[in-house]
């Protein structure tokens, strides 16, 4: 996401635009209906695949917890659950070291090592989540069942987070996975931030006697928390329509537990797995009801972090 | 710029290149990319009958030069793509509910196959062959079972030595015949479970954790110490698990034989209205029947553009196919159902 | 806290080195020349491998670029020089919303669109891609353009081109390297999609396909399907498919990167 764009060019135009204008004008303006289309068909498509659902259970769907193709009863409240745990767990260990890395590229790094760790940054980004999850079972998932959940059990099991059986299916690979998706998103938006501090505003502030992290954290901080927010914001939106990686190590089960040894499940992560094979038309638009939340969501998420970056922008303009 | 233009130039030609070479190749080696659409029969769902379907693919095709595609998505899977007529059959372990019946429009179910859904565990320190019986099985998935060293399962097992590991019950989180099956005959013994979870092929299971398809519940199964799934003889023979001795009516556990599971069989010979002939937990004169039997069935519409083809392929798996079963565990099917079968065939028309 | 920082760092450059290095580890010994030219194995039988996979894989993203690049650079274009500035914003609003949508959403999408009563076929799979593609080109597209000098484009006006004629060939070629550079990109990105195919392209047959109005075995769907296999055999074949994945995916990005790069150069002399 770039946060510097230039203005574009807009020259007079004539009262009669020629020929080859008008032409290049118009495809290039299909293109834009193009995407105009796409926008409103998805939200169009989902909704209508979701509206017997809608009909049935209404908003009472977000706070009912049963998920029955038996008695045709769906609730998404465990997903809500197990979506909002995980991604938010994410979240909180994500956060401060993509941030700590955002600092680091952009002014504790020395300048040969900038580049090459940004592209490793990149690159764990590019890596498709379907690999993660391949990682997630087979090699995670068991080293923290046989290693890392014993341990914290019989040690702090008496707090709710880590109580229960050790399983290699359960939140906590799922939280480890979404938290090495979250990263390099975070990292790469508070690069482009903290790199965009004016330096007058930084070097000022050095000249006066602070410390390169008194500086951090009285300048630049403050100057970029809401860029900050708004990539916290995409980190989120990711990290909750991640369906394919949790669905492989999560355990897909329904559950309100505090435990990270527990099997959960995600809304993406059920679509997954049950979209193809739903047992009832209900069932069927149930999914396609999470689907809207998960639209839903992603759309708040996005247009926030969209207006936050536009009023910094301007902020900016008018600051340099 | 020059450079550029160069570059992205060379790109794109290397990518034509390579992709013509792929097919090139591949016209040497595949057959879908070039037979026409009359030649490939689509079909899709149930993973218990999938391994005995891998054997019958490359046998009908040598014989009959029909391409046979299947996915193996889950029973689930399969009725909602043949109801939409994305495939040309269907292969659900499940029978078509009302609801189902009436949405695929004029279906038909063909039982292509026997099989027997068998408790896999993973416990360390344990012998194989463990005995249950309906009534434990389901308390583990209702979570009142919690450990593998319960009296319950103590008294069903003299002179063993169980480990107090916690019980880790594995159910299939995609739609299900396996699960059908299952949670029938759990249902059947244990009012509490019919209750509480109920027979579907997305049963409501509380307790436990979801892996999709036969072999995500053998993965997880077999990762997991002190796991319970289900899933078909085939797969317990192909990933080397331990299964679970089931009780039946009588008071005897048979092993998941090929006699046994035709014991079981012989015991049900009416054919339901609907065309499914539900086998699980067989009554006490069947002595020797294994209690979690199940036919499993061929989906298809009763008008098909492609009915000659799957008339041939769907005779040829109820007769010269069930050969390639009882290596997998699937005996072949009693002569009533087939003669039923060929009945039945003889209804598609186009 | 430069201690923190440069921790923080190294914890990030670990995961990757630990991912990327468990793939090689593990799916190296599955690598050989009968991985590359066979297809899946039956069940109960070993060998096999992903050439059906890397076709359709090739064939779907291929498809998926034809679709979006055009519609991505046009967009580009649209927004960068005809669009009034709201318009533009508008524009750029919606590219920003629509990368953002979950992509099992847009599987769901696809599915009822374009499967529901025609079945499966990997144009389907390649329209969901193409979606998926299409904010990631008309961004970066749209970034190179904006960094074409103006110089440039007030030339060409002064010489008397029209605006299309200026953009055509002036402009386009000059950013030429840049848009390749996010081609490659989403390319990458795109090739490493399993929800989209999920739903679309999901029930194939055992051999090579190349009709898109066919479903297609692809590498991640391979990935996704062998890894929650038992067998060990059939794991490290899931190792290598990623493997092969990764490679792929990973040297796109890079390639990606250091055009990037070169391109910016090569427009900042044209200043």
């Amino acid at each position: 996401m770039s946060m510097e764009s230039p203005q574009p060019l807009t020259l007079p135009t004539r009262s009669r635009p020629r020929f080859g204008d008008l032409g290049l004008r118009t495809i290039a303006g299909s293109a834009a209906v193009v995407l105009t289309a796409i926008m409103v068909a998805i939200v169009y498509q989902v909704v209508r695949e979701a509206h017997a659902s809608i009909g049935q259970f209404g908003l009472g769907f977000l706070t009912d917890n049963e998920w029955n193709a038996v008695t045709n009863r769906f609730g998404a409240l465990d997903l809500i659950w197990g979506t909002l745990y995980s991604s938010l767990l994410a979240l909180l260990i994500a956060v401060p070291v993509a941030i700590a890395i955002g600092l680091y590229l952009s002014e504790l790094a020395p300048s040969f090592l900038r580049t090459p760790v940004a592209l490793m940054v990149e690159l764990l980004a590019a890596i498709p989540s379907v690999v993660l999850g391949l990682w997630g079972i087979l090699v995670l998932g068991p080293f923290l069942a046989d290693h890392v959940e014993p341990f914290l059990g019989d040690n702090l099991g008496f707090i709710p987070l880590f109580s229960g059986t050790p399983s290699s299916h359960g939140m906590l690979p799922a939280v480890v996975v979404l938290t090495i998706m979250i990263v390099p998103i975070v990292a790469s938006i508070s690069r482009e931030l903290f790199s965009s501090v004016p330096s007058d505003l930084k070097q000022g502030a050095m000249a006066l006697g602070a410390t390169r992290w008194e500086m951090v954290r009285s300048v630049a901080i403050p100057q970029v928390s809401g860029g900050l927010v708004a990539a916290v914001m995409l980190g989120f939106a990711r990290a909750v329509g991640e369906a394919i990686a949790v669905s492989q190590v999560i355990g897909g089960t329904l559950n309100q537990s505090w435990s990270l040894f527990a099997p959960a499940d995600t809304m993406a992560g059920r679509i997954a797995s049950q979209y193809q094979g739903a047992a009832t038309a209900l069932q069927r638009s149930s999914l396609a009801y999470l689907a809207v939340i998960l639209l839903v969501i992603s759309l708040i998420a996005n247009v926030s972090a969209q207006l936050i970056s536009g009023r910094i922008q301007r902020r900016m303009g008018i600051r340099t | 710029m020059q450079t550029a233009k160069r570059f992205g130039t060379a790109v794109l030609v290397t990518g034509v290149v390579a992709l013509a070479a792929a097919c090139g190749s591949s016209g040497g080696s595949g057959t879908s990319g070039g037979t026409s659409a009359s030649k490939v029969l689509v079909g899709a769902g149930s993973t218990l009958v999938a391994p005995l379907m891998s054997q019958w693919e490359p046998d009908y095709t040598k014989s009959s030069g029909v391409t046979i595609t299947y996915g193996a998505i889950g029973s689930g899977g399969g009725i909602d793509a043949i109801t939409a007529r994305q495939v040309d059959f269907g292969a659900s372990d499940a029978p078509l509910s009302a609801e189902q019946a009436t949405a695929c429009k004029d279906c038909l179910q063909v039982p292509w196959a026997l099989a027997a859904v068998v408790p896999a565990y993973n416990l360390s320190d344990a012998p194989d062959h463990l005995k249950l019986n309906g009534d434990v099985i389901a308390k583990m998935y209702l979570g009142t079972i919690t450990s593998w060293d319960d009296p319950a399962i103590k008294a069903l097992n003299p002179g063993v030595t169980l480990p107090s590991t916690a019980v880790a019950p594995v159910y299939r989180s995609d739609g299900s015949g396996d699960s059908y099956v299952w949670s029938s005959f759990l249902s059947a013994i244990s009012p509490d479970f019919k209750s509480k979870v109920g027979v579907s092929t997305q049963p409501a299971f509380t307790v436990g954790t979801g892996a999709e398809k036969s072999s995500g519940v053998a993965a997880s199964v077999q990762s997991t110490d002190g796991a319970i799934g289900y899933v078909t003889v085939a797969y317990i023979t192909a990933d080397a698990l331990h299964s679970a001795l089931v009780q039946n009516a009588a008071g005897n556990f048979p092993q998941p034989t090929t006699a046994a599971i035709t014991a079981a069989a012989a015991a049900v010979t009416t054919i339901q209205p609907d065309g499914s002939v539900p086998l699980v937990n067989p009554p006490a004169s069947a002595a020797d029947a294994y209690p979690i039997s199940t036919y499993s069935y061929a989906i298809v519409p009763k008008s098909s553009p492609k009915a000659s083809q799957l008339k041939a392929f769907l005779t040829y798996a109820v007769t010269t196919g069930q050969g390639f079963g009882p290596d997998l565990g699937y005996p072949g099917l009693p002569d009533n159902i087939v003669t039923h079968d060929k009945q039945v065939i003889g209804q598609i028309g186009s | 806290m430069e201690l923190l920082a440069s921790i923080a760092a190294l914890c990030a450059i670990a995961m990757l080195l630990l991912v990327i290095g468990t793939v090689a580890q593990r799916g190296a010994p599955a690598l050989s020349v009968g991985f590359f030219t066979n297809v899946d194995a039956a069940f109960l039988q070993t060998g096999g491998g992903i050439e059906n996979a890397i076709v359709g894989t090739l064939i779907m993203t291929g498809i998926a670029t034809a679709m979006a690049v055009p519609v991505g650079v046009l967009l580009a274009i649209f927004s960068t020089e005809f669009a009034p500035p709201p318009v533009a914003a508008a524009v750029r609003m919606t590219l920003n919303v629509l990368a953002g949508v979950p992509t099992i959403v847009i599987g769901v999408f696809v599915y009822g669109l374009l499967v529901v009563g025609r079945g499966q076929s990997s144009f389907a799979a390649a329209v969901a891609l193409a979606i998926i593609m299409l904010p990631l080109i008309a961004r970066s597209t749209e970034e190179v353009l904006l960094l074409v000098p103006s110089t440039l484009r007030e030339g060409g006006m002064a010489l008397g081109a029209t605006r299309a004629r200026t953009v055509l060939t002036v402009i386009l070629p000059t950013a030429f390297g840049g848009v390749i550079t996010a081609t490659i990109v989403a390319v990458a990105r795109a090739a490493g999609e399993t929800a989209p195919i999920i739903f679309t392209s999901s029930i194939f047959a055992n051999a090579v396909v190349t009709d898109p109005s066919q479903p297609m075995a692809s590498l991640p769907y391979t990935i996704f399907t062998k890894s929650e296999l038992p067998s060990a055999s059939d794991q490290q074949q899931a190792w290598a498919a990623a493997l092969v994945l990764i490679s792929f995916v990973l040297l796109g990005s890079i390639i990606g990167r250091l055009l990037s790069i070169r391109t910016r150069r090569q427009i900042e002399q044209t200043r």
